[in-house]
């Protein structure tokens, strides 16, 4: 499974974890990842990450969409200096939480 | 047993009564029998009555079953005809060579029926397997075939929508760009405004084929609509922003860079939201500017949250702003080594004749190697002489025969409006409804901007223009004047345009007025007109359009007319 | 060789799918085996005999001639590396034993035509 999801005990966190390309072809597996839950703070795991493309940076758009937008709690973390360098270039740091 | 489907099965046998027995065992399966007693007949049955499946015996005299298969497997081409070959043959070479032969199965002597029937089942499933896979691969190429025409329509359109702009006809834009960028999001835009500026957007869509290019109609039609109004960027990029966000899903977005080019202030205007960094090239000096990615793509943030400030840097004559798309840095040899950054630095750094550049990154592209990819866009964009550009003339659409000849406006813009609203374009509209005015459109305008933005910056907010006297000051001074006009709490500018008829023509009496401290006029009269400075180049320009320039109340209240003669 | 010389279970079979043409089938069995032994005395070659052995014997064991297919298969399997004499020694054989089948099958017609 390259797209691992895991809510906390208490509900209040749910990670979710890529592993491999983060492309198109994850679109499913991610949206399912958080559909049909209650959605209080998000984590989005990159560790296993290894390329990030412009259609993971809609998926990482429509999570904020569904978690809130403006109000939504997104951190994405682990990620690599490539990874992070996209995320740069795009400055979707002004709209989530990178690390 | 269950019931089966009738089929046409050919038997192909030399032995009279082997024949005779497997044909009523299959016609008592209740299917139609065809036969034959050698691989002659075979051959000849199948062409003429098409088989569904076939029972070959492999000994047979004139044409044996091997060679009859291979016939067979020939004539049905990609259809697929299962062939059961009828066999005693206990060897496994012999075996080996049915399968060889194009064989799918293979029945043993005595012939027993049930199994008989289980292979004919088994291969019937095959057959019907392979007719869906035909079918479906020439289902999805008619589907592709329309595709390419929607394609083809989209694009057609979309010319349409793109050929106002003056991206083949200025004489400083040289760009790289496939034919089919749209479709994979990649889009190019050039205008010139009014005044002779010039707008240059370089877009990336997300998305590939239709969707992408989709996006990029509405964008273009405002782009293209705005500039030739008067508008300036921000207004520009948020009107951009507002529509993308409100026609596009959540996850597509349209990273963009848009410049305003100015050869008469000498100056760029960059805004750059996710796309790799654009390069302004001092030819003077050599230096290299990085036009990095500052804001968010468009489409993503709401108009609210829209950030439009744009950075202003100053250029010399022959300076040129390079733009790429992340196509050229993307692209990949055949060991999938990236080009990347390291590529594009490469051919900087070796670079010696400025006029060449363009040429060598697109030559390094190709040495490089890898597939040519259709979303490689490049554009460089030189400052020229005004007097080099000429922009096209402004095209009516009105039928031109009444206008107003005798009027007066004035207008009152106030600390809240002066943060948000730019009045020029409608202050322009106006005034091009006086048909006499049309041929000085751009130099109207120009006199307007300068007369506007000189009231606004040096009155209402105080700015001190000497601050651009070098690179390092343009960018303080633009910094300092969003700052002011964020803080603004107090102040107005005043515009008063009258038209008055004179003989067969008219006259235009432009009054602008601002509630800053003034300035000394005498002193600003006296200084040269000094082409290379920076700063206080205005003055100049508005005494140069424009007739009867003056000043009063203390550099408060700018005053110039423009006049026509009677049309032809 | 315990192999019967007709296999009342496969006659059962045949007569079973053949209804009405049963003693058709009988009949053109009986003329190929007649053309099968004349390919087999004409026989110039090794591969010749093997290609009339191997169909004789295809043919014998759906007709349930279980006995007359194993000596087909024989002669099949052993007509190269065989004597001339060795061969013959098959061929007499097999015509022996299509001798022994050939009323049997002739009676199988009868009592098929009397039972009906």
């Amino acid at each position: 499974m390259s797209v691992i999801s895991e809510m906390s005990q208490d509900g209040q966190k749910l990670t979710i974890s890529i592993k491999g390309r983060f492309d198109f072809a994850k679109h499913q597996q991610f949206r399912d990842a958080y559909e049909n839950k209650e959605l209080a703070a998000v984590v989005v795991d990159l560790k296993d990450a290894t390329y990030l493309d412009s259609s993971a940076l809609g998926m990482l758009l429509l999570l904020r969409d569904h978690a809130g937008g403006d109000d939504s709690d997104i951190r994405v973390v682990n990620s690599s200096s490539d990874v992070r360098k996209i995320l740069a270039i795009s400055n979707f740091d002004k709209l989530f939480d990178i690390s | 047993m269950q019931p089966q489907v009738q089929l046409t099965i050919l038997i192909a046998e030399d032995s009279a009564a082997d024949r005779l027995l497997l044909s009523s065992i299959l016609r008592r399966q209740g299917h139609v029998v065809l036969t034959a007693a050698n691989g002659v007949e075979a051959v000849d049955a199948f062409r003429r009555q098409t088989p569904h499946l076939v029972l070959m015996d492999a000994m047979m005299p004139v044409m044996d079953g091997f060679e009859a298969a291979r016939q067979i497997k020939a004539l049905a081409g990609e259809t697929l005809v299962p062939i059961i070959f009828l066999t005693s043959l206990s060897e496994n070479e012999a075996l080996a060579s049915c399968l060889e032969a194009g064989g799918d199965d293979f029945l043993a002597k005595p012939y027993n029926q049930v199994i008989l029937a289980a292979k004919i089942k088994a291969m019937e499933r095959l057959r019907r397997l392979q007719a869906t896979v035909l079918e479906q691969r020439d289902q999805i190429a008619r589907h592709h075939d329309y595709l390419l025409n929607e394609q083809r329509v989209a694009k057609a359109v979309f010319d349409k929508v793109a050929h106002s702009g003056c991206l083949n006809v200025a004489p400083n834009i040289r760009y790289l760009q496939s034919p089919y960028a749209l479709f994979n999001g990649d889009l190019l835009l050039a205008a010139f405004t009014p005044s002779g500026d010039m707008h240059v957007l370089l877009g990336d869509f997300t998305g590939h084929g239709l969707p992408a290019a989709v996006g990029a109609m509405p964008l273009a039609e405002v782009f293209y609509g705005m500039t030739a109004k008067g508008y300036g960027l921000a207004e520009t990029l948020r009107e951009m922003n507002a529509k993308l966000k409100r026609i596009l899903p959540v996850d597509m977005f349209c990273c963009a860079t848009l410049l305003c080019l100015s050869f008469q202030r000498r100056s760029v205007e960059v805004w750059n939201g996710g796309m790799p960094d654009g390069y302004l090239h001092r030819i003077a000096s050599g230096e290299r500017t990085q036009l990095a990615a500052r804001h968010l793509p468009l489409g993503v943030l709401s108009p609210e949250a829209f950030d439009d400030r744009t950075e202003v840097l100053p250029m010399a004559l022959g300076d040129r702003v390079f733009l790429l798309s992340d196509g050229v840095i993307d692209t990949r040899d055949a060991n999938d080594r990236l080009f990347g950054e390291q590529g594009l630095q490469r051919v900087f750094e070796s670079n010696r004749q400025p006029d060449a550049l363009f040429e060598e990154v697109q030559q390094a592209l190709r040495d490089f190697g890898g597939q040519a990819r259709d979303d490689v866009s490049m554009v460089e964009i030189s400052l020229l002489q005004p007097a080099q550009i000429t922009p096209p003339a402004l095209v009516y659409s009105d039928s031109g025969q009444s206008c107003p000849l005798d009027w007066s406006v004035s207008f009152e813009l106030r600390a809240a409006t002066l943060k948000r609203f730019n009045p020029l374009p409608y202050l322009l509209q106006l005034l091009q409804e006086v048909h006499g005015l049309r041929a000085q459109s751009g130099a109207l305008y120009s006199v307007l901007a300068e007369l506007y933005s000189n009231a606004l910056e040096h009155g209402v907010l105080g700015l001190d223009s000497s601050l651009k006297r070098d690179a390092g000051g343009f960018a303080r001074y633009y910094q300092q004047r969003n700052a002011c006009l964020d803080a603004l709490q107090d102040g107005y500018v005043r515009v008063h345009l009258q038209v008055t008829p004179t003989g067969e023509g008219g006259c235009l009496t432009i009054r602008v007025e601002d509630s800053g401290k003034g300035f000394d006029v005498a002193r600003v009269m006296q200084r040269p007109v000094d082409d290379i400075r920076l700063s206080g180049r205005g003055v100049s320009l508005i005494r140069q359009l424009g007739r009867n320039a003056r000043w009063s109340d203390d550099g408060r209240s700018a005053c110039v007319e423009f006049f026509w003669e009677a049309l032809a | 060789m315990a192999d019967t010389h007709l296999d009342r279970d496969v006659l059962n079979a045949l007569q079973e799918i053949m209804e009405g043409e049963y003693p058709t089938l009988l009949d053109t069995f009986l003329e190929d085996c007649e053309t099968r032994l004349q390919q087999l005395h004409k026989a110039q070659s090794a591969a010749q005999l093997i290609e009339a052995a191997h169909s004789f014997k295809g043919s014998s064991s759906n007709m349930g001639a279980l006995r007359l297919a194993a000596l087909c298969c024989r002669l099949e399997k052993s007509a190269t590396h065989s004597s001339k004499d060795d061969i013959q020694q098959l061929i007499t054989e097999i015509v022996s034993e299509f001798a022994i089948a050939r009323p049997l099958y002739e009676e199988e017609r009868q009592r098929f035509l009397m039972d009906r």
